[in-house]
């Protein structure tokens, strides 16, 4: 049996690594009582906890959300340095897993997992591979794509959504010609969407190996993503005073002054909340593209699930991370309104023809499944992102609210800081 | 030993934690190695870090301006209370005092929404009258948080100078009245030589909660954008920032120890004067 | 008896006796302006009632914003009703949103302010009076340096509180709030101030002479004395623990456990994170409206302690 097998190789895992602090039994049997503590941010984890716990009756998986994914992270930290309160699955943006990852904070599931790879779209899988070792299981997915308010399109005189970034700009200056509170999108600091356009032009500007890091972005690739973004920001063509989940931002998107987002595929769950007002009016569609050829995409956020080295219950844990991100938990999630990286879901016709009313019946999941299965690989993040995003946030603050400087000179600013950090925590940074 | 209690107890949680963090700070924590010994580099590289200054002098230079604007504010009120020359004065001074039963996240959240252009009180301003207000750039989003600082203690202050006003011997008022003393003259002879020893009192804890200002900032750091609110707004911000952020906690531990000794210093120099009556 | 050194009455009865007078004076009718009771000034009314709109504006503005509706909040004139009144709704929705977790932060906050407010007035009545009334070694070192940690950041004492409550496995329990909120510094000093004024040293001695033990003494003759300060430092103990934001931000990472202010600041931040659109900003006005009230309600009720403990505080020195 495939199952036992398993659970017969991460009891060996579990015995193997059997911390020198901990006070309980490791490698129980999968018949004593267990109590599971699962980290998550995300609403669908207690739908799938029923199903679990009908097939695992001795496991109780308790649901914590400890807040922001930036609360979570500091948290974790701060319970795996005071060597309590660890809990055993911990739910992580793609990002950060790299830092929680090679410090050797989370447990190496490449065993368990092997033969997994297949199953969720390659760029998810890249996500979770770190230096030959598999640190979470993905278990959400943000496909970059471009949300567009087909209305404001229609009143701008914008017949077609742009396929490309210069049919973008061609837009963009429709859309403000409109009138001053007008804007094709808004930016203010979104380290994310930057990055999902330098990703989706082919740069790459971070290379890790081992506690190696470069960091690099003059790269030809990433140049043209950003002074492409420079000149939409130099013509006054992106609105920089709202940021994204702002209030502002809802009452924008509300009242349809914002015609687009290039934004990742999970806003589709909060979009109809947000903007009640513009039902009907949205619409999904693929990243516009740099160049001819076939569509590439990007990705912007998405999360997974590790369990963390300090947990006491690696065996059951990695039960239920199966079951949640590979077994029949998927597709209660799916149910739920979760958007998946597995493959098995993305090429499902049920899944590929739901409709939604609040997209005008467009089949909308078909666009951002294409669209998961088109993010280009090779991505890395630094092993402190979570830190770098902060910082980022300190040195561009300045540019969005004055306009003083460019993108180039924070980009630059943004290396100094991270090289100076990255090589005071340990790393070799370059 | 009725002591006993409290001493162990303040141990606990001022005492051991302080030399823990005197401890912390000779250390470097590292995300690959661990910590590691560093001696004072900490402090030295602090003395050097323009991301802690820039914090230090917003928060002196708020100090500065906030505390004295404060503190006369809630001297005048004390004295226009208890001069019993107001029409409903117990109204006022419990509304005054009000504020100060709100808690920080509350106060902020209130008026973190009155002052959004988008709906709040100044949104509705810019629309009926079609000017573009914002009291969340980064040049103006100190002066709002002033504005919800002097609203938040004001009133508590007041009522110090008011207490103190209150204990004033009723004959020497009858006295002045038969002198014929003018009420400047009265304000200036014996009310303001009244207020001089809750002065002190007031002046240090007023510029020990300006320097440890943390909820403001880091609560409308996410309400809203583009206000100018850095990681390192305010130092109590930045070490906790560096704390659970960076994990730089040795970083943070001497930053904390740092202020925390800038902060006594100030305290000290003011408190000396007031406390000399006090220990004879 | 030696008269020389008999202590002030307590100030709380002088304020009282004047304010009496005033009182007196002010129920004759027709009677002359005095200096007790002067002609009311106009101008002088409107401009600190100028000042009293700024203190009151933000709360009435929560009142009036409580009773909306999410859609009204975004679309409505600030300081007018919306098209509908939900406080009610709000109220039910603030109890049964998340399974009604926010009646759990209220119990939550009512069992640290209950028993921190108590244990803390306790510790700092045991140690004022020592201060004051006992003699020991090390005792103005001791108060300089309890003095001092008044002045010591939050922050400063957070991330080593935090480990070492943790290396104690009390993080993410109530202790790590309670333990920390049961020292007062300032309490201590408020009660040490009123009992070197407020408790005459020949009654404690009268009483030791007549056989009673140094805690029988406490117990019979301060300690009557003592209950209005004791009550002003449960006041001050009462909202400083209740406003806590700082520490269970950083101690707390289970949500059973919050106090209220944290757990708005959560809800507050709902509809600001990635992926989660939940915009509730009716329940987190709604919420914070039903979070100050029970301070509200203490202000109004005790005015007069927190008078006399500020006067004792302010006046000395």
């Amino acid at each position: 049996m495939n199952g036992r097998m398993r659970v017969a190789a991460a009891s060996l895992l579990a015995l193997s690594l059997t911390l020198t602090a901990c006070s309980g039994t490791s490698g129980q049997a999968s018949t004593d009582d267990v109590k599971l503590t699962v980290w998550s941010w995300d609403g669908t984890v207690e739908a799938a906890v029923e199903g679990f716990q009908e097939e695992h009756p001795n496991i109780t998986v308790d649901v914590v959300n400890a807040g922001s994914s930036y609360d979570e992270y500091k948290a974790l930290d701060n319970a795996i340095q005071a060597g309590s309160g660890v809990p055993d699955i911990v739910m992580f943006e793609y990002f950060s897993i790299p830092y929680f990852a090679i410090p050797g904070k989370l447990t190496d599931l490449s065993e368990q997992a092997a033969g997994f790879k297949d199953d969720y779209v390659p760029a998810a899988w890249n996500n979770v591979s770190i230096d030959g070792g598999v640190y979470a299981l993905p278990s959400d997915y943000g496909p970059a794509a471009m949300f567009y308010n087909q209305a404001t399109f229609e009143k701008a005189g914008v017949t077609e959504a742009p396929t490309t970034w210069d049919e973008f700009y061609e837009a963009a200056k429709k859309i403000h010609a409109l009138g001053d509170e007008y804007y094709i999108t808004n930016d203010s600091a979104d380290i994310f969407m930057l990055l999902s356009l330098i990703w989706q032009a082919g740069g790459r500007p971070f290379d890790v190996d081992g506690t190696n890091v470069s960091i690099d972005f003059e790269g030809a690739e990433t140049t043209q993503a950003v002074e492409y973004w420079q000149k939409l920001l130099d013509e006054g063509l992106i609105n920089t005073e709202i940021a994204g989940w702002s209030d502002e931002w809802n009452r924008a998107l509300n009242d349809g002054t914002l015609a687009t987002q290039i934004t990742g595929g999970w806003l589709t769950s909060t979009l109809p909340e947000r903007a009640p007002d513009a039902a009907g009016d949205f619409r999904v569609a693929p990243l516009p593209q740099w160049e001819e050829g076939p569509q590439v995409g990007a990705e912007n956020g998405g999360s997974a699930m590790g369990i963390p080295e300090a947990s006491q219950n690696k065996e059951a844990a990695f039960l239920f991370l199966e079951y949640f991100t590979h077994g029949d938990g998927v597709q209660t999630r799916v149910d739920e309104g979760a958007f998946v990286p597995n493959t098995k879901i993305l090429e499902s016709d049920e899944f590929r023809n739901q409709t939604n009313e609040y997209f005008g019946d467009q089949t909308y999941n078909a666009v951002l499944a294409q669209a998961s299965e088109n993010v280009a690989t090779g991505w890395q993040y630094p092993p402190f992102f979570e830190w770098a995003r902060t910082a980022y946030g300190d040195i561009s603050a300045d540019y969005y609210s004055t306009g003083n400087g460019s993108l180039a000179e924070i980009l630059d600013e943004w290396k100094t800081q991270m090289t100076d950090y990255g090589n005071e925590q340990g790393f070799t940074v370059k | 030993m009725f002591i006993a209690p409290f001493a162990v107890l303040f141990a606990l949680v001022f005492i051991i934690p302080i030399g823990f963090a005197a401890y912390l700070s000779l250390f470097q924590d590292k995300l690959i190695g661990g910590q590691v010994f560093v001696g004072l580099s900490n402090y030295i590289q602090l003395f050097g870090d323009a991301k802690f200054w820039n914090g230090v002098i917003r928060v002196m230079v708020f100090t500065a301006i906030q505390v004295p604007v404060m503190l006369i504010v809630a001297m005048s009120l004390a004295m226009a209370l208890d001069s019993k020359r107001l029409h409903g004065t117990k109204f006022m001074r419990i509304s005054v005092f009000l504020p100060y039963a709100v808690p920080a996240i509350v106060s902020t959240l209130m008026w973190g929404f009155m002052m959004g252009t988008k709906y709040g009180l100044i949104g509705n301003l810019n629309e009926a009258v079609g000017t573009s207000i914002d009291p969340f750039r980064p040049d103006t989003t100190m002066i709002s948080i002033g504005i919800m600082i002097t609203w938040a203690f004001t009133g508590y202050n007041m009522l110090i100078f008011y207490s103190a006003l209150k204990a004033v011997p009723h004959e020497l008022y009858e006295a002045a009245a038969i002198d014929g003393a003018t009420e400047f003259q009265v304000v200036k002879m014996i009310k303001l030589p009244a207020l001089r020893g809750s002065l002190v009192v007031t002046i240090i804890f007023s510029i020990i909660g300006t320097f440890q200002m943390f909820n403001e900032p880091q609560i409308l750091s996410s309400m809203v954008s583009n206000s100018g609110i850095t990681t390192y707004y305010t130092p109590n911000l930045y070490a906790y920032n560096l704390a659970f952020t960076g994990s730089q906690q040795g970083y943070a531990a001497a930053l904390a120890l740092v202020m925390a000794a800038i902060t006594i210093a100030i305290a000290y120099v003011v408190q000396i004067r007031g406390m000399k009556d006090a220990l004879e | 008896m030696n008269t020389l050194k008999t202590p002030d009455a307590p100030r709380s009865e002088r304020t009282s006796k004047r304010d009496r007078v005033a009182d007196a004076a002010a129920a004759k009718p027709r009677q002359l302006y005095t200096v007790a009771n002067p002609k009311k000034n106009a101008t002088l009314t409107f401009v600190t009632g100028l000042f009293t709109v700024y203190c009151l504006l933000p709360l009435v503005w929560l009142l009036i914003n409580a009773t909306k509706s999410q859609a009204d909040f975004i679309s409505s004139f600030g300081l007018s009703f919306g098209s509908q009144f939900s406080l009610w709704q709000n109220i039910v929705d603030v109890f049964t949103f998340q399974d009604g977790i926010f009646s759990r932060w209220l119990l939550n906050t009512l069992l640290y302010v209950g028993v921190g407010a108590t244990v803390s007035t306790a510790l700092a009545a045991l140690g004022g009076y020592a201060l004051a009334k006992l003699r020991f070694t090390g005792k103005k070192v001791f108060l300089l340096i309890v003095l001092g940690s008044i002045s010591v950041p939050g922050i400063a004492l957070a991330i080593p509180q935090f480990l070492l409550f943790a290396n104690l496995g009390l993080t993410n329990t109530p202790w790590a709030i309670l333990i920390p909120s049961f020292i007062n510094p300032f309490g201590l000093y408020l009660m040490w101030v009123f009992s070197a004024q407020a408790v005459p040293t020949g009654l404690l001695e009268a009483a030791k002479i007549d056989g009673a033990g140094e805690f029988r003494t406490f117990a019979q003759i301060a300690l009557p004395m003592l209950t209005p300060a004791a009550i002003t430092v449960l006041l001050f103990s009462f909202v400083s623990i209740w406003n806590n934001y700082f520490l269970p931000l950083i101690m707390l990472k289970d949500p059973n456990w919050y106090p209220l202010t944290i757990g708005i600041d959560q809800w507050n931040k709902m509809g600001s994170s990635a992926g989660n659109g939940i915009l509730i900003q009716n329940l987190v006005l709604t919420a914070s409206l039903l979070t100050i009230i029970p301070l509200i309600i203490a202000f109004l009720s005790l005015q007069r302690y927190w008078q006399s403990g500020l006067a004792l505080g302010a006046v000395k020195g």
